[in-house]
């Protein structure tokens, strides 16, 4: 059980600490969380199969995510001025499968974000692919399925 | 120059407020503008409703609006598809109160009546109730009232006004944009696949259907986005690599002014036009080589050639449907109030083609028109400052004068420009103003 308990502590950690680097616009480091061949995915339906053959909200490859990034620091982004505040809150978390090679992960999650005078909520799941790596963990996938994925959804640029 | 949303007078002029090189900032603003052009212009003329293969099987059903009413797609048992109003013929309840499904007949949730999917009425709980009153069980008001509606090669458009012109003849010189996009499937149908993406504007939807072939704002509007994509692919990418797809997709965004006018504008008749045609910023795309196979075994090089040199950006089916037929992608417009428009994004499969087609249509419709892509919020930001800015009365008159009395007159009703010229504003505002003003009051409040 102990050692149950420390592994869900270290998942929890590492789920509140990769919300906290968005919420503190440490991108590089954010970034550098997933592997290299990892990817951030919102699907746009209900139980979507698969990013390819489905429209999505987001589906990022590294590069992608860099593009997205460089874009937070430009200064010709009027959507991005002033810069959204967000605060990412995660709770449920859950360690479904567990072995040495990969640990699956599900999560709720709320984030609220702050942009042209009003606040608006995004809510769902999360659930992630990790890598185990030393004491923490890489990427591989993190999959955000927002509970309004398929209704009329407002402009948002950061991450869910 | 007098306000004239400012200072409500009893009654709007609604033909002064465009001139043939200006609007006026109340179009934008005015919510009694907005339930005018829902009556003069939704509701009187082709709408995009939806695609015949959304609703292959009878019984299946794609619930969407006309203007402000509520409307269904169907197919009947007799193979034909129909749009019908959604609402019961008893009380007016919706019958279909979900996006889309398939069902063995459309049964009210109040009080049960059930319709056929032609809009027949199919039966009434204690039918013998009307019995000896006026209410007739076989007249008309007894069904669901059908929409008139026409399909252009699988492209369903309905008018609540029972007289418009024909479909074919009110597409005029776009329909030739739906042929290409046809054309370009090996089989020669599209079908909707993909899924749908749906997202939301708060500005009016006028704003949206001018920027599509306004040529003058990637450059500016998307350099965050395009330009940036194309500095960190070089900085990311080893100097051999072959280019991502999706810096294929976002770097033209950003091509030079003189790129955008060579594309150049066409116009024609009720607001309809599109940007592109030789070339655009969709005509270097990499080859799928098992696609261009499988085109040619189908239509033969030379065929082949005649269709792929034809290469539109955005086409716009004036007021409520735009196509990439290049990107077989499409954009839907549901104006919602004077200031929020509700945009849906389609992606088609082209019929024989290999998954490859379809995936770059979604892998574009992800980058360029998702909500929450590096794209789109930037053109929404700027149609938000556009609701906001203009309720400022410093000046009434939004400009639409660049290259103003230079469009050529290719053939008669087909209207060109370079890129950079605002014809295909004018040209809008040409149809807006006919809608608005022909066989109606022109002073309304
Ligand atoms: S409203 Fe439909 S059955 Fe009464
Ligand atoms: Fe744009």
């Amino acid at each position: 059980m102990s050692d149950e308990l420390e592994f869900h502590h270290r998942v929890s950690q590492f789920l509140f600490h990769e919300v906290r680097l968005i919420d503190e616009r440490r991108w590089a480091e954010w970034e550098a969380l997933f592997l290299e061949d990892g990817v951030y995915w919102a699907p746009a339906t209900p139980g979507q199969p698969d990013p390819v053959n489905h429209v999505s909200l987001i589906f990022e490859n590294q590069l992608l995510r860099k593009v997205r990034i460089a874009r937070f620091a430009s200064p010709a982004a009027p959507s991005l001025q002033p810069f959204p505040r967000t605060a990412h809150l995660v709770t449920n978390v859950m360690v479904d499968r567990r072995d040495a090679k990969a640990v699956a992960v599900s999560s709720r999650f709320l984030m609220a974000e702050y942009r042209r005078d009003a606040q608006r909520f995004y809510a769902g799941a999360y659930s992630y692919d990790l890598a185990p790596s030393g004491d923490s963990f890489r990427i591989r996938q993190k999959k955000v399925d927002l509970i309004n994925c398929e209704g009329p959804i407002e402009s948002s640029s950061v991450w869910f | 120059m007098a306000t004239l949303i400012d200072k409500r007078p009893a009654t709007i002029d609604v033909a002064s407020l465009v001139e043939p090189d200006r609007t006026h900032r109340s179009i934008y603003t005015d919510p009694a503008i907005f339930d005018l052009e829902m009556d003069r212009i939704w509701h009187r003329t082709w709408i995009y409703v939806g695609h015949e293969s959304q609703v292959k099987e009878p019984g299946e059903y794609y619930a969407t609006t006309i203007g402000r009413q509520p409307v269904l797609l169907t197919r009947s048992s007799d193979g034909k598809f129909y749009v019908l109003h959604n609402r019961c013929a008893h009380k007016g309840a919706l019958l279909v109160g979900d996006h889309c499904g398939k069902a063995k007949e459309l049964r009210c949730s109040y009080h049960g009546w059930r319709f056929d999917f032609d809009g027949k009425l199919l039966g009434i709980p204690l039918e013998h109730g009307y019995d000896d009153t006026r209410f007739d069980r076989t007249g008309p008001e007894a069904d669901m009232p059908r929409v008139r509606a026409e399909s252009y090669r699988g492209f369903v458009f309905a008018s609540l006004n029972p007289d418009v012109p024909d479909l074919k003849s009110w597409l005029g010189g776009v329909a030739s944009s739906i042929d290409n996009m046809v054309d370009r499937a090996p089989e020669g149908a599209l079908e909707v696949a993909g899924g749908v993406m749906r997202y939301e504007h708060d500005s009016n939807w006028k704003f949206f259907i001018e920027n599509l072939n306004d040529m003058m704002h990637p450059m500016v509007t998307h350099q965050s986005s395009s330009l940036t994509a194309r500095v960190v692919a070089k900085k990311e990418l080893p100097p051999d690599a072959p280019v991502p797809s999706a810096i294929e997709i976002i770097a033209p965004f950003t091509e030079s002014y003189s790129f955008f006018d060579d594309m150049g504008v066409h116009a024609f008749d009720y607001g309809h036009g599109y940007s592109g045609g030789k070339t655009s910023i969709h005509a270097k795309y990499s080859d799928i080589p098992e696609y261009n196979r499988r085109m040619d075994a189908a239509y033969g090089t030379e065929r082949v050639a005649e269709i792929m040199k034809v290469n539109r950006h955005n086409t716009i089916f004036y007021p409520s449907a735009t196509i990439k037929g290049a990107v077989q992608t499409m954009r839907v417009v549901r104006p919602v109030a004077v200031d929020k428009t509700i945009i849906e994004s389609w992606t088609f499969r082209l019929k024989g083609a290999p998954d490859e087609m379809l995936q770059r249509s979604i892998l574009y419709c992800n980058l360029i028109n998702s909500s929450a892509n590096l794209v789109g919020p930037d053109d929404q930001e700027n149609y938000r400052r556009q609701q906001v800015g203009l309720h400022s009365t410093g000046e009434d008159w939004v400009t639409m004068h660049r290259d103003f009395g230079k469009d050529e007159e290719i053939e008669p009703g087909h209207f060109y420009a370079r890129g950079s010229s605002d014809i295909s504003f004018r040209n809008q505002y040409r149809a807006w103003k006919k809608y608005m003003t022909e066989g109606a009051r022109q002073d309304v409040r």
